[in-house]
């Protein structure tokens, strides 16, 4: 420790305590001009024995506590090294342990997992929906959108809860280690902007050794410090990702690229998908802008004038075009009325709805991963049935049901995507229905019972399919194949799961759209 | 201007060629024109004019960055026209200064260009009234201005506020040029589809897309440009914003992807929650994101008398944090993009399939970025889902999906789509070892599981590291095949393989707590106890605190019959996991052993607390409702599923269904969760094994994707504890209610009937008691303990020849169940085996010598 810097962290330490409270946002802007300050402070904590850590800790809670945005952005500055300091010293277990440290990460999160009141802090965002008008956009020019049991469920707009509540948490334990720091990275990430970039070194240099530490790269980066590997958890590491994202595009490129590196690596060998998607995605980004950055400014956002007309050749096939055709297509040769034109509705990704038809199912919206038509209880095919049109087969399809609707569908081929989804689909049901078929009496009695309502039901139903099926000539085997009832059961079952789905949700929301829904105009 | 008003169609007809930029028409309509009225020859001159200036400019487009400079004579044809119609009639004069400008910056005059646009006054045009080709005239002049003004150089650049006046002056014109092009292309738009209903069926090229050329794109994107050059971000993002809050037109599509995913970008890039603010939102006086060296602090100080037409209405969505916004952006971006995927494989279209990939992949990485950081992996995987039409043979693609697939937990496709991306890149050993992963997980596929480690063993030193997480990935697909073997010879073999495997990848990796871990567990569960201590020690050395470490070392302990030792480590263990519920399940085993059931039970009621505590968080104030604590998990139960609702809607892992099955009546397969279910018979129920290690471990490791189910799986499991202990205490009373509570919560599991069973014993009613034990087995058939149970009251009842049946049914499911043998002999003894009955009795007393408390086998194995 050099004399100098002592006397400036004694200052340091002194003047904040004397401070009037009226004076503390001066004070907090006053900070920005002690160069020699924030250097100080980085060599008390990566030093860790030092006397003056302790109380250096202390008055960085207490910037914390203060609850005005600067001191507390000045502390959040030095929070990766602060980690690292944490992290390397329990993983040397080392006796000598740095109490204050652990306090300070502690007590900045007991801070903020609360809110101004004391509740637990849930911290949630809104799902964009595009089906839902924005100040960029009209859902009508959007056109034809998927319709996704995904896009569905988000129908409108939903909040998801992405972090919180938290517990309270008096000391760092092997289990909630990570769930602390993960945190406490979250909260640094919100305040990315404001960090300097000593601090966004410090994270890089955090991510990188906190992934090598014990495996062979450590000996690339020849970085000597502990050789013992520390665990950590997918979480944790998308959120350095994310730092590293901040710091990659703002000045640090290079050490930003590393730790990117060794984040993956160790990603990869820990096989997380989690992180291993973002960075991989963030690497893919940065694939192209690289060699341009960061040439002249600190930050590498670049903008070029860009043509405005498509660069794409008119007389291509995109999925834009393709739509018109078919719409020719089916329009001349299989449609007899126009008002069945109005409720053929075609969706781009392979799910069609339909309004449960009467008698059948409850009045929820029925999802069929298949692509036909679900027929209703067992007579003609609903003339409710929305389309899916997918790709070249469905012209034949089309031919197949719109010539014979009378007939059985039996005859229809569903698409290879579609078969192997309901094969899975029925195989999955008759799992659950073996296994319960194989009880002896006594067991199958109180099971039936004791059963719900839905459960009991989509067991006959199941039940119901399979006998369908066997009588139908042995063509289980293949459920595309299978007689109408059969595969009508097998949807409506599906029916229950969903509607069961929808039930929890526990918003009507979704009953009264359905028909809206199911009306989605194409983009005629 | 009165001349338009005669309504000549000739005119309307100039008019519309005009503002769709048809120039090639204009001579042969002028010819017309003249031929019918004397008066209009100036506007004929003008039409000559604009037509030739603007026909050569299509022809000879100027391109962006670059300055023209055509040399006079090209265009002294123009120039002639144009001075023609200055000169004649003012009524003209106004739009042919305009283009008189224009021509004059193509020619590389700035300072000419400049005084043209001061002699009329650029800002007293009026834009009210005007017909729409004049708004593109304006927009194009108030470009070719800024432009102008770019090119000189500074007057006096001595004095930097001139300078910074002037960087205003020319983002003004830029921004205005900007938004008056957003009007014109709004207003043309309009024409054109009344024009399409109102003309006649003549047909004319009108849907030809309209380009905007380079004066109108130059006024629409070079302010935000300048804006970024000068490091003010704040301006920057402001221009993107207004830009795209103006109602699209069909022209402005591809501007409009380009800028959301730009803008996008930025947010994901270079803002944070803290620094955000929105849309509607004024920006902060002071940002961190503007460069604090650059000088200009802009602020739009101009009005327009008609601005571009504004996404309106109530309840529009305006987004109030960064990572909303971004993702609305690439959600705009992303179904434009999606719908100019080129699907033609010719190769003649190679180029464009490359530009829609290019512009389609940034923006799915994007979207990813943004998701990722939220934990939104169900909806990414069904973005990138809609990626795959762009997908073919596009490995970066796939293995997205792939992962988000995996991330969601819909593993069963995120299978299939490792298999493609194997197949395009067959050297990477991670792919076939997240295979693995997934199919040693919940999955239970573990002859795929075999299949994927095989890939990686045979990579051989391509692998590198990966190599003995290869070794690691195939001993555990040996060692859970052996555990569902039902054939001793093939367990035995696949213990020996699995232990080769597990050997193999120590020697491989030393360092790797996992490996010696995993040697450890297979050495225990095939009781070669103090090989087994050797090894875990070592984990523990590796990685001190890893808690299946511990609790291994603790069952082997207590195998050992140390059981204050056991304890003792427990204790410790628990200090680090405090919340671990499969080491609190060990502890009371123990403490029943070492301290007496008082104690057992008292930590049974901390499990329950611990349980609230973990799981009651959302409702931190439950007064009023009902006062058991059934009554609240109930509540609390309905409030779990709403709340993680999106974790279940997986309907490849059957999750739906088994919900639905859960909430009216919890399957059987699902609540196989007590210690001795050692067996798993079909895949439902190994499934749940893996869900219930996972409950153990959820808390501590990775991924804590905790289904709704596993609260009240956990909840059940305590109950049930505490009635064993119960039991052992000779309280049949307490037990039964016990037993309810974990019945009220699973009627059906075979644990909860077990537990009926043995309390029907101890009341001494064995009639119940066989019922119960019978209707376990009928759940769970494999369920050893009751087939123990079972056997012993058949014994009892005389029925030898069934009691042996069953025993012996027992002990080929899990051969080291040491009461099992113990029982079997007494069975044989019984009938008179004398000889089988010793054998029976000395392989339980060998086996009872290393049984732990708790199976090994509780202890999950996964990747």
């Amino acid at each position: 420790m050099l004399g100098m810097d002592q006397g400036v962290l004694e200052e340091w330490l002194s003047e904040f305590k004397a401070l009037p409270e009226t004076a503390v946002s001066s004070y907090a802007a006053s900070l920005k001009v002690k160069a020699s300050l924030v250097p100080a402070i980085y060599r008390v904590i990566r030093e860790n024995y030092s006397d003056l850590l302790e109380p250096v800790c202390h008055q960085l809670f207490e910037f914390y506590r203060s609850g005005e945005s600067c001191l507390q952005w000045f502390t959040l500055q030095f929070l990766p090294e602060l980690v690292w300091s944490y992290l390397s010293v329990s993983a040397g277990r080392d006796p000598h342990c740095s109490g204050c440290v652990e306090a300070l990460l502690l007590g900045i999160y007991n801070l903020e997992i609360v809110d101004k009141d004391g509740q637990s802090k849930i911290l949630s965002f809104a799902i964009p929906s595009l089906s839902k008008p924005s100040v960029y956009h009209e859902p009508s020019t959007i056109g034809s959108m998927a319709l996704t049991e995904g896009a569905l469920a988000n129908h409108g707009l939903s909040r998801v809860v992405y972090s919180g509540p938290h517990l309270q948490r008096e000391t760092f334990t092997a289990q909630n280690r990570f769930e602390v720091l993960t945190f406490l990275l979250l909260c640094y990430n919100a305040s990315l902007s404001y960090m300097t970039n000593s601090s966004l070194q410090s994270l890089c240099q955090l991510s990188s050794r906190v992934c090598i530490c014990g495996y062979p790269r450590q000996q690339v980066r020849r970085y000597k410090g502990i050789n013992s590997r520390m665990m950590v958890t997918s979480e944790f590491l998308v959120q350095l990702i994310t730092g590293i994202h901040f710091a990659l595009c703002n000045g640090e490129s290079e050490l930003g690229a590393r730790a990117l590196d060794d984040v993956l690596y160790r990603a990869q060998l820990e096989l997380y998908p989690e992180a291993l998607l973002v960075g991989n995605a963030i690497k893919s980004t940065l694939h192209g802008a690289a060699l341009k950055a960061n040439k002249e400014g600190t930050r590498s956002i670049q903008v070029e004038i860009t043509p405005t007309s498509s660069r794409i050749s008119r007389n291509a096939v995109t999925s834009l075009s393709i739509r018109g055709h078919r719409w020719k297509r089916h329009d001349a040769v299989d449609l007899g009325s126009p008002e069945e034109l109005m409720e053929i509705s075609e969706v781009d990704e392979g799910i069609c709805t339909q309004v449960g038809a009467p008698g059948s199912s409850p009045p929820a919206i029925v999802v069929s991963v298949a692509g036909d038509v679900t027929a209703s209880g067992g007579g003609k095919p609903s003339g409710k049935g929305l389309w899916r049109l997918a790709g070249s087969r469905s012209s034949k399809d089309k031919e197949g049901s719109g010539g014979t609707a009378g007939e059985p569908l039996s005859r229809k081929q569903p698409g290879g995507r579609a078969m192997s989804e309901n094969l899975e689909l029925l195989s999955l049901k008759r799992l659950t229905l073996t296994s319960s078929q194989s009880l002896p009496k006594s067991g199958a009695l109180s099971l039936s019972r004791t059963a719900g309502a839905v459960f009991s039901r989509s067991f006959e139903q199941v039940s119901n399919a399979l006998v369908a099926a066997a009588a139908g000539g042995g063509v289980q085997a293949a459920p595309g194949h299978a007689p109408r009832e059969n595969r009508a059961s097998a949807c409506s079952l599906q029916d229950e799961g969903l509607a069961y789905a929808e039930h929890l949700s526990a918003s009507g929301q979704h009953h009264q759209c359905s028909p809206s829904i199911s009306l989605l105009a194409p983009d005629a | 201007m009165t001349a338009r008003k005669s309504g000549s169609r000739l005119e309307t007809e100039i008019e519309r060629c005009r503002s769709e930029g048809q120039w090639d028409k204009i001579p042969e309509l002028v010819r017309q024109l003249s031929a019918k009225l004397i008066s209009n020859d100036d506007l004929g001159e003008l039409l000559l004019g604009e037509a030739k200036l603007q026909q050569y400019l299509k022809e000879n487009p100027i391109k962006q960055g670059t300055s023209p400079k055509v040399p006079r004579p090209r265009l002294a044809e123009v120039r002639k026209h144009l001075s023609a119609a200055l000169d004649l009639k003012p009524d003209y004069m106004q739009e042919a200064s305009l283009l008189m400008a224009k021509l004059c910056y193509v020619e590389g005059d700035y300072m000419e260009a400049l005084s043209h646009y001061t002699r009329i006054n650029l800002d007293d045009i009026q834009l009210v009234g005007a017909p729409v080709y004049r708004l593109s005239m304006i927009a194009e002049a108030y470009a070719t201005k800024g432009l102008c003004l770019e090119k000189l150089p500074a007057a006096s650049p001595s004095m930097s506020n001139r300078t910074v006046d002037r960087d205003q002056e020319i983002i003004t014109c830029y921004e205005k040029s900007g938004d008056i092009a957003l009007l014109y292309l709004q207003e043309m738009e309009k024409a054109l589809s009344a024009g399409i209903q109102n003309r006649s069926p003549k047909p004319g090229p009108v849907s030809q897309e309209q380009e905007l050329g380079y004066f109108l794109e130059t006024g629409l994107q070079r302010a935000h440009i300048i804006h970024f050059k000068n490091g003010n971000l704040t301006c920057g993002v402001g221009r993107f914003r207004e830009i795209l809050r103006a109602v699209e037109t069909r022209t402005t599509q591809n501007l409009r992807m380009t800028i959301a995913r730009q803008l996008a970008e930025i947010l994901l890039r270079g803002m944070c929650e803290q620094s955000y603010w929105s849309p509607l939102e004024d920006p902060p006086p002071q940002s961190p994101l503007d460069d604090p060296l650059c000088p200009s602090s802009y602020s739009r100080d101009y009005t327009l008398s008609r601005r571009p037409r504004m996404y309106s209405g109530e309840n529009l969505f305006c987004p109030q944090e960064n990572t909303e916004e971004a993702l609305l952006l690439l959600l705009i971006s992303e179904s434009m993009a999606n719908r100019d995927a080129v699907l033609s494989r010719i190769p003649e279209h190679n180029n464009d399939r490359v530009i829609s990939l290019q512009s389609a992949s940034v923006v799915y990485d994007l979207l990813t970025i943004a998701l990722g950081r939220r934990g939104q992996y169900e909806m990414l995987s069904e973005c990138l889902e809609r990626a795959m039409k762009f997908a073919f043979e596009e490995f970066h693609l796939w293995y997205q999906l792939a992962l988000s697939l995996m991330a969601a937990g819909k593993s069963a496709r995120a299978v299939k789509v490792l298999k493609e991306c194997i197949r395009l890149k067959p050297d990477d050993p991670t792919l076939p070892l997240l295979a693995v992963k997934l199919c040693i997980g919940n999955l239970h596929w573990l002859e795929e599981g075999e299949r994927f480690a095989k890939m990686v063993l045979h990579m051989d030193e391509k692998a590198a590291e990966f190599r003995a997480k290869g070794y690691l990935a195939i001993g555990l697909v040996y060692s859970l095949k052996a555990t569902d073997a039902s054939l001793r010879g093939t367990q035995e073999e696949y213990q020996k393989k699995a232990l080769g495997s597990f050997q193999r990848a120590q020697s491989l990796s030393p360092t790797d707590h996992l490996a010696a871990f995993y040697l450890a567990l297979q050495l225990a569960v095939s009781r070669q106890i103090p090989e087994a201590l050797g090894y875990v020690r070592q984990a523990l050395q590796l990685q001190g605190d890893d808690v299946h470490s511990l609790h291994l070392l603790a069952l082997l302990l207590s195998a050992q019959k140390h059981y204050h030792d056991a304890l003792n480590i427990i204790e410790m263990a628990l200090s680090e996991y405090p919340e671990n519920f499969m080491l609190l399940f060990t502890k009371v085993k123990l403490e029943t052993l070492c301290r007496g059931p008082e104690e057992a039970l008292l930590t049974c009621k901390h499990m329950l607390q611990i349980w609230k505590s973990c799981y009651n968080l959302t409702n931190p104030s439950d007064s009023g409702r009902g006062s058991s604590l059934l009554d609240r998990a109930i509540a609390d139960r309905r409030q779990l599923n709403a709340m993680t609702l999106p974790d279940f809607s997986d309907p490849e892992t059957g999750r739906i269904l088994s919900l639905s099955l859960f909430c009216f009546s919890p399957p059987p397969q699902r609540m196989c969760v007590c210690a001795c279910s050692v067996h798993a018979t079909s895949i439902a129920a190994s499934r749940v094994e893996q869900a219930l290690s996972e409950v153990a471990s959820s808390l501590q490791s990775s991924a804590p994707k905790q289904g709704p189910l596993h609260p009240w799986m956990t909840l059940a499991q305590i109950w049930l504890h505490a009635a064993e202990v119960y039991i052992g205490m000779l309280k049949p009373a307490e037990a039964t209610a016990c037993t309810q509570e974990a019945a009220s919560l699973f009627p059906m599991s075979h644990n909860v009937l077990f537990m009926k069973g043995q309390v029907a014993e101890l009341r001494g009613n064995m009639e119940d008691a066989k019922r119960w034990y019978e209707e376990a087995l009928s759940i769970s058939p494999t369920h050893v303990r009751s087939m123990q149970r079972l056997g012993l009251i058949l014994h009892q009842l005389q029925r030898y020849s069934l009691a042996e049946k069953v025993l012996r049914d027992a002990v080929q499911v899990n051969s080291t169940a040491h009461d099992v043998w113990n029982s079997l002999g007494e069975v044989l003894q019984a009938q008179g085996h004398d000889a089988a009955a010793t054998e029976c009795f000395l392989t339980a007393l060998e086996l009872e010598a290393s049984s732990p408390v708790l199976p090994f086998t509780i202890i999950p194995r996964m990747l």
